[in-house]
């Protein structure tokens, strides 16, 4: 287990690696240097190139990658010059915000779609499967903006029971207390989310239920409740281990366009404002985490996989 | 005595969509304690439905419309679920066909043995567990205790049927219900766990319903059996009386349809015409009308009873048969009056004129080789390591084998799952490459061929695959199917290509509408029909047939068995046909090679193997392999091959089979056996054969060597003399 965890990081920080190369050259290419943007459009190029000298923007693309990473390593993740601010200290104070939504909406999707699942499984093609099966395709379907815009209208604007716009406070623990301002931002996650898992868990379900070892168990004297709770869940909720895994950076890129809609001050927010702003290193960092999530999330489904099912050894 | 389990007129119906089916019709049957009941018939006949309406399992839409299960004359239909429940498992408890899903693979054998215990009589987790190691133990798995807190996926298919066994038994149910327990299995594990349910039922005194397709297990692990076709049954008898005396037309063709291991390959398989009916609207009259050579107009009206002839034998027919179906030789050009002095008895298959120039003219006629593998090696690679992929060992699929086929003939290669066999054959038409060794097609060298010459000779090697559900593309029509080799190929114009695809539906039977139709139209047989014709299209020189049959019924088995013989006699096709089941090979094949472990231990005619086996893996093999004739199948005494076979990646040293063989000795520990000489043609590897060894020299110059084998030079001095 041990060596298999270090083949994996390793792996994992080499390709990592890889990512960020190309991250850096593509974001490189487009936006060379930050110069024109710090000293005024009305610069002259003997000014911006004596910026960039003194910056160390005119050395070649791959040195200024290696310093960057030199950089990044020892905590310092670039400058940005719109918010005259490290991007560090943006991240710091931000980035528990994203976590908490996106987390508790992960949490609860989860929590939804597997008893859902396996119901809409144990009782397909009932009035009650179709119904769901309705709703969860046209929750699927939608743009989370537009699901955001829909409960805003219904349960802020209309029936006054929460709040337009996501909580405010800088202290993460006030946010969480703050229900009244947070319940539509995480409902929206969570629905959209749920919509997927529990179309998967669904199909997952009945695949398990099909399976003789559910006949045996019945054969057995079982009742029903405990031939779902002891042969079916677990057999079924396998595939989803690896589908969360995989879903975690999307739920980064759903916090992009919730924390946009209900101005909630978290790295989506930051990362949506520096787009327009161009801003050059909040957008290289939040790339570069999110590709961070992505190895990370791998490699955790994989470790949880691996805990859940018997039958995949780690040599 | 009364009997523990009686079902009455028992009928039940499952809900689709659009229909309702009904799979369970007016089926009464009984059985006895310390009795074994079979109840056989082709899949979809209604039998696995039986055993489930038994234990009130049936699946969604299902339910039991009419009739009575008593289970030691109390009713279990209209029982309440938690009583129904309180007998599932306790009194009744049921084992089904594969044993790779019908173990939950998230827990541990030990929960899963313990879990009715605890269920049905209280007892606590460790008393539980100690009664699963004790049942566990009664199965005959090694070291019981020490295995409990196993899963499922590290035991072989045999153990974890055992394990499916020890799970059924644990609360020593009165009624066990055994539905196809053996058919996922190999035939030297079959014969095991078949022993194993025979000694159980003996010891602990159950009733066991065996619900199964097979005559040959019928034949030696039953009492009684019932016959089922389209949800009725339509025999009754004791083992012996049914077998001797069949009534029933059905129960005749299902037996005749058998290849045997005692039948020449000339005689011709009783088929049955047709698939069993549609059981959302079945015929009126007798079921089984549509498909009797002995129909007439009443049975296509009035329904026959099934009445007793007497206390033990039943049937429902109104033009009944007495006893087997003497078969037609294929040579025959016209139908076979059936035995002697019983003129009334017509043969019920439906005659074929099928001629064939004698088989032993043929045999004479020293052909050239059309294919010949020489010391043939293939190691799949095992690696370990997620970055670097450090080979750390080989499996050894195929360790130096050889053997030759000439025009015409046909080569059948048999041996357990995992011996080698389909590796040879995908070698053989060029889709694995060898590690090291030639295969030569008419004197060409495949294995160094490469690119546009390969592909352009692939057209020489077709394969015939086993599934005949996952080898047609769902998506395209049969028409394209057919044609596509002839595109690959870039053969002909659209309307030449045309004419072939008719003339191949023709050839192998099928209507020449079907070009216009998708694969799931078609049922197993007629897949197997196009994917037969498919083969055909490029009127190649080899077929190589990987289990060709396996996946179909034995009525629909003999029609593939004698379609692919009919072929080969009007086209000279040369088949490689590798199977798992000695008795199709031999019935198909001139020449048999027996693989183990990757090596060839033995090659020689079907009367070689059959009637004078030399080696021990062999006369094993053949002793494993059920036989449809109670009395035979009593006869034998000893379970035919223990244990299982080993692994490939580090195959036993010296004799590869010694692990299992009951003769062994020092010698075989270090010593690997040659392939040496036992008669023309008949070669083995073995230090202490069954048979005795013929020096070199010995062999009659006439004797056409149909095969030459082996890697040592015995076998080469053998045949040079």
């Amino acid at each position: 287990m041990t060596a298999y965890l270090i083949r994996r990081v390793i792996t994992s920080i080499v390709v990592l690696i890889g990512v960020s190369i190309v991250i850096f050259f593509l974001l490189h290419t487009i936006y060379p240097s930050p110069a024109q943007d710090v000293l005024g459009a009305k610069a002259t190029n003997a000014a911006v190139n004596a910026w960039n000298k003194a910056n160390g923007f005119d050395r070649p693309w791959i040195l200024q990658y290696l310093s960057y990473i030199g950089n990044a390593l020892h905590g310092n993740l670039g400058y940005s010059y719109k918010l005259n601010q490290s991007v560090a200290a943006l991240f710091r104070e931000r980035w528990a915000r994203s976590f908490y939504l996106s987390g508790m909406s992960l949490l609860l999707s989860v929590l939804l779609a597997i008893p859902l699942g396996i119901y809409q499984a144990v009782r397909r093609n009932s009035l009650s499967d179709n119904a769901m099966t309705t709703v969860a395709f046209i929750l699927y379907a939608m743009p989370v903006f537009f699901l955001a815009l829909i409960l805003i209208q219904a349960f802020a604007l209309s029936l006054h029971i929460f709040s337009y716009e996501a909580s405010q406070s800088t202290s993460v623990w006030a946010v969480m207390a703050d229900w009244h301002a947070m319940t539509l931002p995480i409902a929206t996650l969570t629905l959209i989310s749920v919509a997927g898992y529990s179309r998967y868990m669904r199909s997952s379900a009945m695949d398990a239920l099909a399976q003789d070892y559910i006949k045996a168990a019945r054969a057995k004297g079982l009742p029903e409740r405990l031939v779902l709770f002891r042969h079916l869940v677990r057999n079924a909720c396998l595939p989803m281990v690896t589908l969360i895994g995989l879903s975690i950076p999307v739920l980064l890129a759903g916090n992009l366009i919730t924390e946009q809609v209900f101005n909630y001050q978290g790295l989506g927010l930051l990362f949506y404002n520096s787009l327009g702003n161009v801003d050059y290193d909040v957008l290289i960092a939040y790339t570069l985490i999110g590709a961070t999530l992505v190895i990370v999330g791998n490699l955790v489904a994989d470790i949880a996989l691996t805990v859940a099912d018997p039958r995949i050894r780690l040599a | 005595m009364a009997p523990v389990l009686q079902l009455d007129n028992l009928s039940t119906d499952i809900q689709l969509s659009r229909s309702v089916v009904h799979p369970v019709a007016n089926v009464s049957l009984h059985i006895e304690s310390g009795e074994t009941l079979g109840l056989v018939g082709e899949s979809g006949c209604g039998k696995s439905m039986t055993g489930l309406s038994i234990l009130g399992l049936l699946p969604p839409g299902g339910r039991i419309t009419d009739g009575s299960v008593k289970l030691d004359g109390r009713d279990l239909v209209g029982l309440s679920e938690a009583d129904l429940r309180s007998v599932r498992g306790n009194e009744i408890a049921m084992i089904f066909q594969d044993p790779l899903t019908s173990l939950d693979p998230t827990k541990t054998i030990g929960y899963q043995v313990s879990e009715p215990v605890r269920l049905h009589r209280g007892l606590s987790k460790k008393e539980a567990l100690d009664r699963a190691a004790e049942v566990l133990g009664l199965v005959g798995l090694p070291r019981p205790a020490e295995r409990l807190s196993d899963y499922p996926h590290q035991l072989s298919g045999g153990l974890r049927q055992r394990v499916m066994i020890a799970m059924a038994l644990s609360c020593e149910p009165k009624v066990l219900v055994a539905d196809e327990p053996t058919t996922a299995l190999d035939v030297t594990i079959q014969a095991q766990i078949l022993a194993l349910l025979d000694d159980l039922k003996s010891r602990l005194g159950m009733a066991i319903l065996l619900v199964t397709h097979d005559m040959g297990v019928i034949a030696g692990h039953t009492d009684r059996v019932n016959v089922m076709y389209a949800g009725r049954i339509v025999e009754e008898a004791t083992t012996e009386q049914l077998f001797a005396h069949m009534h029933h037309p059905y129960t005749q063709a299902l037996l005749g349809s058998i290849p045997r291991l005692s039948q020449s390959g000339t005689e011709r398989l009783a088929n049955i015409p047709g698939v069993p009916p549609d059981l959302s609207n079945p015929p009126p009259g007798c079921r089984f009308a549509p498909r009797c050579a002995r129909v007439t107009d009443k049975c296509t009206t009035d329904e026959p009873p099934l009445l007793s002839e007497d206390v033990a034998h039943s049937f429902a027919c109104w033009h009944p048969v007495d006893g087997p179906l003497a078969l037609a030789k294929i040579t025959d050009s016209v139908p076979v009056e059936a035995g002697a002095g019983s003129r009334e008895h017509l043969p019920s298959a439906a005659a074929v004129t099928v001629t064939e120039p004698d088989a032993r003219d043929t045999m004479e006629v020293p052909g050239g080789a059309l294919l010949e593998v020489r010391d043939l090696v293939k190691e799949f690679p095992v690696t370990s390591g997620m970055v670097l992929q450090r080979k750390v060992g080989s499996v050894k699929a195929v360790s130096g084998v050889s053997f030759t086929i000439e025009a015409g003939k046909t080569f059948g290669l048999v041996g357990e799952s995992g011996c080698g066999k389909t590796t040879i054959g995908k070698l053989v038409v060029a889709l694995e490459k060898a590690t090291s060794g030639q295969v030569l097609l008419g004197g060409k060298d495949l294995a160094s061929m490469h690119g546009k010459a390969l592909r352009h000779h692939r057209r020489n090697l077709q394969l015939m695959f086993q599934d005949p559900y996952s080898s047609l593309d769902p998506r395209m029509r049969v028409g394209a199917i057919i044609r596509e080799p002839l595109t690959a190929q870039g053969i002909g114009s659209h309307k030449e290509q045309q004419d072939r695809i008719f003339e191949l539906l023709d050839e192998v039977g099928l209507p020449r509408n079907a070009v216009e139709r998708y694969p799931h139209e078609f049922s197993g047989g007629q897949r197997q029909r196009i994917g037969l014709a498919r083969a055909l299209t490029l009127n190649p020189q080899l077929i190589v047939a990987d289990e060709p049959v396996s996946a179909l019924d034995v009525s629909i088995q003999a029609q593939v068995l004698n379609l692919m013989k009919r072929l080969q006699t009007d086209h000279g096709l040369t088949y490689l046909v590798i199977s798992h089941d000695l008795a199709v090979v031999k019935y198909m094949a001139s020449t048999i090679g027996v693989m183990y472990l990757g090596k060839l231990v033995e090659v020689g005619s079907g009367d070689d193997i059959y009637q004078r086996a030399a080696h021990p893996y062999t006369a094993g093999l053949i002793n494993t392999i059920p036989i449809p004739d109670p009395q035979a199948a009593k006869a034998r005494s000893e379970v035919g091959i223990q244990g299982e076979l080993p692994s490939a990646i580090n195959p036993p040293s010296g004799c590869r089979f010694r692990t299992r063989c009951p003769f062994v000795q020092e010698r075989c520990v270090e010593e690997e056996p040659q392939l040496r000489s036992f008669g023309p043609g008949h070669i083995a590897a073995c230090h202490f054969p069954l048979q005795g060894y013929e020096p070199p020299g010995a062999a009659t110059a006439t004797a056409t060597a149909t095969a030459t084998a082996g890697t040592g030079s015995a076998v080469g001095d053998a045949f040079a003399s």
